[in-house]
C-alpha cells in the first residue's frame, strides 16, 4: 500500500486561496517594464529604466528573514510582480535560490509554508529560461496567465508598446502558451479586467476562457472613475446572458466565474462586519530602489494624483507609524453614509490605493465609489443566477450534490 | 462644529504647541484682514484667541482686538499684561513674573530630561501649568522609562501642594485625574486658524508647514475636506482610548503616520505614561483621604499604546 | 481509478502532515541548487531529508492503524489538505 501519494495540486491550487488570509505576501516590484501598454492599466508610470539589481534584492531578503519578529505570519507569498516579471527572470531565479537558502539556513519557519507567485501576461512563459525556473520549483509556485476573453477583447485592450499602426494585440502571443500552461498547472485560474469598454464582450469572453480549458476566471470591473452613463445597464445584460449560458450550457458544476457568488448582495453589520476589504499594509512591496510599500498600488509608478506612501526601506528598515492606518483601518470609518447603509453592501470591493489616489486629501480613509452602480448590477443579476440555478438542481434533485461539490473561486479583486 | 477661532496676528507669533515658527521675520497681519477675521468669528460665533508676537503691535491692532470677547495668548518674553495664557519655551525665565498664570511651557525632550526639577517651582507659583514636550515623537524605549521616572518625581511634588491644601494643575499629571471623557486639540474639528496669508488652516502648525495646506480663507469660506477624519470617531485608535489628557496632535500623527486621525506610537506611549503616572498620583491622594469623590477610578492597563490591542476590535 | 472516501483527520493531524509535506518538497527543491560543496547545508540537508520522510511516512501508519483505514493492493491513500479527508484511490 502507497501512503504517500498526496496530489501535489490538492495543495497548490486547491479551492480557496493558499493560506489564504494567514500568509504574508511580500512582493518585489523587479521591473516597471512591460512588452505591452494596456489601456486600462493602472501602472502610469511605466518605464524601461526602474529594473531591481540583485544587491537591492538582496538586502530586502536579509532584513526580512533577519526580522522573524516582525513577521509572525505562518506562511508566505513570495510574489514577483512588474511590468511583466518574467522579463526579469534571471534575478527571480537568483531571489528564489537565495530564498530558499537562507529560509532553510536560518532554519527560518516559512520554510516550511511558502510560495513563489506570479502574475504575468504570458508571452514568455514558453521560454527555456522561464521553463527550467517552473520546472526548479514547480511545488511552490502559482502562476496566474492574465488573458481577457475573445481575441476581439483582449486586443481592444492588451496591445503591444509602441506607436505602431494599427494597434497589434498580443491575443495570439498568449493563447499559444494557454496549453502548457494549463498542462503544468491544470486548476489554474486567469484574472480579467473589465473596464468600460469591454462590456459588451463579458459573456463572450468568460465562455471562450472555460473553451481553453481555464476551470477558474477571476473577473472584476477596474475601481477607477472610468464607468460612463449606461454601463450599469450594460453590465447587467451581459452577466445576465453569461448567468443563462453557464446554467443552460451546465458548466456551473466544473467551472467558476467570480461575478457570482452567494455572499454578496447582504446588509452587513456596522460592529460585526467593519472588516477592511483591502490588505494593504498586511503586505510588503519592495521597488528597485530598495523602498517598501504598503502595496504595490503605493508606489509611485501606480499613482496618478498623489505621492508614494513609504514605510521604509532595505537599509533602516521598516517605519511601524506608517503601517498604523493600515492596520486600523476599518469598513465604517472610510466609508460614506451610503455605502455604511447601503442594503446590498457585502461584496462591494475597494482598492485602498485607488481609495488613496482618487481622495480629496492625502489619505487612505476616504472610500472611492466609483464603482457602485457597477457593484449593484452585478447584484442584480446574481440573484438572478442563483436563484435560476438553485431552482433547475432542486427540479433535477441535485442541489445537494451541487452544494457539496461546487467549484470555488479565489477571492481576488486586485 | 467649530468653537474656536485661533488668530496669528504676526508670521513670528509665538508657538504654544508641538510645532516650531519657522518664519523669522516679523509680518502682521494686514489689518483689513484681521477686521475680516474677527467679523468671521462674529458671524460663526466662533471664541477668538489671538496669538501674539514678541514685538508690540501698533495701537489701531490693540484696538480691533478689543471689539470683540476673546482671549490673549503671549509670549513671556514680549509684553504679556492681560494675557489669558503666557508661553515661553526658557528654562531660565522668572517665575516670578508666572504668579497666578496660565502657562506653556515648550521644551525639547533633551531639556526637559534635564531641567524637570526646576518645575516645582513653576508648579508653585502658576494658576495652570502646561508642559509641551516638543519633539515627543522621538521618545525611544529608554526615553519612556526616564519619562515614567520623572513623572514619577514630579507626582511627587505635585501630591505634596495638595497636601498643603492647594489645587495645582499640570496637564501632564492632573488633567486626567478629573477629566471624563477625551479632552484634546481638536483642531479642524471644533477649532480652525487663520494665519497673517488670510487663509484659514487647521492650525498653526500646518501654516509654518511649507506647503500651502490652507483651508479656505476669508474670501471664500472654510473648505475643510474629510473633515470628519479631525473628529474622534473617525480616529480608529483614540476612541477607544483612555488617555483622556492626551493632546491628539493632528499635526503630529500626520508627521508621523501620514494620516490625521492616526496617531504615533511614541505619543501615544508618551500619553499613557502620563495617564499611568496619573493614576497612581489619584491612588495616592485617595489613600491619605477623601479627593475627587466623583471621580471613576482610572483602571490599570497591560499596555502602553492602544495599537497593541486593536487587532481586537476588527 | 477509483477514488473513495475512507476517513477523516482532525486540523492539528491535517497541519501535521502538510507541514512535513512542505517541508518534504522545499528539501526537494532545495536540493537542486545545494550542492556537495557546500559542505555545511548539504549535510544538513541531507540529514532533514531522511528525518523529515521518517516522519511522513510515520504519520501515515500511526494514522492508517488509529482510524483503521481500507486499504487495497496497489492502491494509495491521499489527503485532501481543505476537508481533512481521506481517500482510498485504487487503479
Amino acid at each position: 500500500m502507497k501512503n504517500n501519494q498526496i496530489k501535489p495540486n490538492k495543495i497548490r491550487e486547491n479551492a480557496s486561496p493558499w493560506q489564504g488570509g494567514i500568509a504574508k505576501s511580500i512582493t518585489f516590484i523587479v521591473t516597471k517594464d512591460c512588452q505591452l501598454a494596456c489601456k486600462y492599466c493602472y501602472l502610469v508610470g511605466k518605464n524601461e529604466k526602474e529594473r531591481m539589481k540583485w544587491p537591492v534584492a538582496k538586502a530586502a531578503i536579509d532584513y526580512i528573514l533577519s526580522h522573524e519578529e516582525m513577521f509572525p505570519e505562518a506562511s508566505v507569498t513570495w510574489d514577483f510582480i512588474g511590468g511583466e516579471p518574467f522579463l526579469e527572470i534571471d534575478l527571480i531565479d537568483q531571489i528564489c535560490d537565495y530564498l530558499k537558502t537562507e529560509m532553510f539556513r536560518l532554519n527560518h519557519h516559512w520554510f516550511n509554508s511558502y510560495r513563489f507567485s506570479f502574475s504575468t501576461n504570458g508571452i514568455n512563459y514558453h521560454t527555456d529560461k522561464v521553463q527550467a525556473f517552473i520546472k526548479k520549483n514547480i511545488t511552490h509556485l502559482s502562476i496566474g496567465i492574465t488573458i481577457d476573453g475573445t481575441r476581439a477583447k483582449h486586443d481592444l485592450n492588451r496591445i503591444w508598446k509602441g506607436d505602431a499602426q494599427p494597434e497589434r494585440g498580443s491575443y495570439d502571443d498568449v493563447v499559444r502558451n494557454i496549453p502548457l500552461w494549463l498542462e503544468q498547472f491544470p486548476n489554474a485560474g486567469t484574472k480579467v479586467t473589465i473596464s468600460s469598454a469591454d462590456i459588451p464582450y463579458i459573456c463572450e469572453s468568460v465562455l471562450h476562457l472555460y473553451s481553453l480549458g481555464i476551470h477558474e476566471v477571476n473577473i472584476n470591473c477596474v475601481f477607477e472613475d472610468v464607468w460612463q452613463e449606461g454601463d450599469d445597464k450594460r453590465f447587467e445584460d451581459q452577466l445576465m446572458q453569461l448567468a443563462d449560458a453557464i446554467i443552460d450550457g451546465g458548466y456551473y458544476a466544473n467551472y467558476a466565474c467570480s461575478f457570482f457568488s452567494e455572499y454578496i448582495g447582504k446588509p452587513l453589520d456596522p460592529v460585526n462586519e467593519n472588516q477592511n476589504w483591502c490588505g494593504a499594509g498586511k503586505m510588503l512591496s519592495i521597488d528597485a530602489a530598495g523602498n517598501f510599500y504598503p502595496c504595490t498600488r503605493f508606489a509611485a509608478y501606480s499613482l496618478r494624483e498623489k505621492r508614494p506612501i513609504i514605510i521604509g526601506n532595505v537599509r533602516d528598515g521598516i517605519d511601524k507609524n506608517k503601517l498604523r492606518p493600515f492596520l486600523t483601518l476599518d469598513r465604517m470609518t472610510q466609508s460614506p453614509d451610503k455605502c455604511k447603509t447601503c442594503e446590498v453592501a457585502s461584496g462591494c470591493a475597494w482598492c485602498q490605493g485607488e481609495n488613496y489616489d482618487a481622495a480629496a486629501t492625502p489619505t487612505i480613509y476616504q472610500r472611492a465609489t466609483a464603482i457602485c452602480l457597477m457593484h449593484k448590477a452585478r447584484v442584480r443579476a446574481n440573484n438572478y443566477y442563483w436563484n435560476k440555478l438553485y431552482r433547475k438542481l432542486e427540479l433535477e434533485g441535485s442541489r445537494e450534490d451541487f452544494e457539496k461539490n461546487k467549484p470555488q473561486v479565489k477571492p481576488i479583486d486586485c | 462644529m467649530l468653537q474656536y477661532l485661533v488668530i496669528l496676528l504676526d508670521d513670528t507669533s509665538a508657538s504654544f504647541c508641538h510645532y516650531h515658527v519657522t518664519k523669522s521675520t516679523p509680518r502682521l497681519m494686514p489689518l483689513d484682514t484681521l477686521k475680516r477675521g474677527i467679523r468671521f468669528g462674529m458671524i460663526e460665533n466662533l471664541m477668538i484667541q489671538f496669538i501674539y508676537p514678541n514685538h508690540a503691535l501698533p495701537q489701531e491692532y490693540l484696538e480691533v482686538i478689543d471689539t470683540i470677547d476673546h482671549s490673549d495668548i503671549k509670549p513671556l518674553a514680549g509684553d504679556n499684561a492681560d494675557a489669558d495664557i503666557i508661553v515661553t519655551d526658557n528654562w531660565e525665565s522668572d517665575v516670578s513674573k508666572l504668579r497666578d498664570a496660565v502657562v506653556v511651557l515648550r521644551t525639547c525632550w533633551a531639556q526637559f530630561r534635564e531641567h524637570y526639577s526646576q518645575l516645582n517651582n513653576w508648579l508653585a507659583v502658576a494658576k495652570r501649568l502646561n508642559v509641551v514636550v516638543t519633539d515627543v515623537e522621538r521618545l525611544n524605549d529608554d526615553d519612556r522609562e526616564q519619562y515614567k521616572a520623572i513623572l514619577e518625581t514630579l507626582s511627587k511634588e505635585v501630591e505634596k501642594l495638595y497636601v498643603e491644601g492647594k489645587s495645582p494643575q499640570f496637564n501632564l499629571l492632573t488633567d486626567r485625574m478629573v477629566l471624563t471623557e477625551m479632552n484634546n486639540c481638536n483642531a479642524g474639528d471644533t477649532t480652525i486658524t487663520l494665519a497673517p496669508d488670510g487663509k484659514f488652516y487647521i492650525c498653526p502648525a500646518f501654516y509654518y508647514d511649507g506647503e500651502n495646506q490652507s483651508v479656505g480663507d476669508l474670501d471664500n469660506g472654510l473648505d475643510i475636506k474629510n473633515r470628519q477624519l479631525y473628529s474622534l470617531d473617525h480616529a480608529p485608535i483614540c476612541r477607544k482610548c483612555d488617555a483622556w489628557q492626551c493632546r491628539r496632535c493632528v499635526w503630529l500623527n500626520r508627521k508621523t503616520t501620514l494620516e490625521v486621525n492616526t496617531p504615533g506610537h511614541e505619543q501615544c506611549v508618551a500619553a499613557h505614561l502620563e495617564r499611568n503616572a496619573s493614576r497612581d498620583l489619584m491612588l495616592s491622594l485617595r489613600s491619605r483621604g477623601t479627593f475627587l469623590p466623583d471621580k471613576e477610578e482610572i483602571k490599570e492597563l497591560t499596555y502602553l499604546d492602544p495599537f497593541e490591542i486593536a487587532t481586537q476590535w476588527n | 481509478m477509483a477514488k473513495k472516501r475512507i476517513g477523516q483527520v482532525t486540523l492539528a493531524e491535517r497541519d501535521e502532515i502538510q507541514a512535513l509535506f512542505e517541508r518534504r518538497n522545499g528539501l526537494n527543491e532545495l536540493a537542486k541548487i545545494v550542492t556537495a560543496d557546500n559542505t555545511e547545508l548539504y549535510e544538513r540537508l541531507v540529514t532533514d531529508l531522511g528525518s523529515t520522510g521518517t516522519k511522513f511516512q510515520n504519520w501515515w501508519d500511526t494514522m492508517a492503524q488509529q482510524y483503521k483505514w481500507e486499504s487495497a493492493d496497489g492502491g494509495n491513500w491521499e489527503i485532501n489538505f481543505d476537508t481533512c479527508e481521506i481517500f482510498l484511490v485504487t487503479p
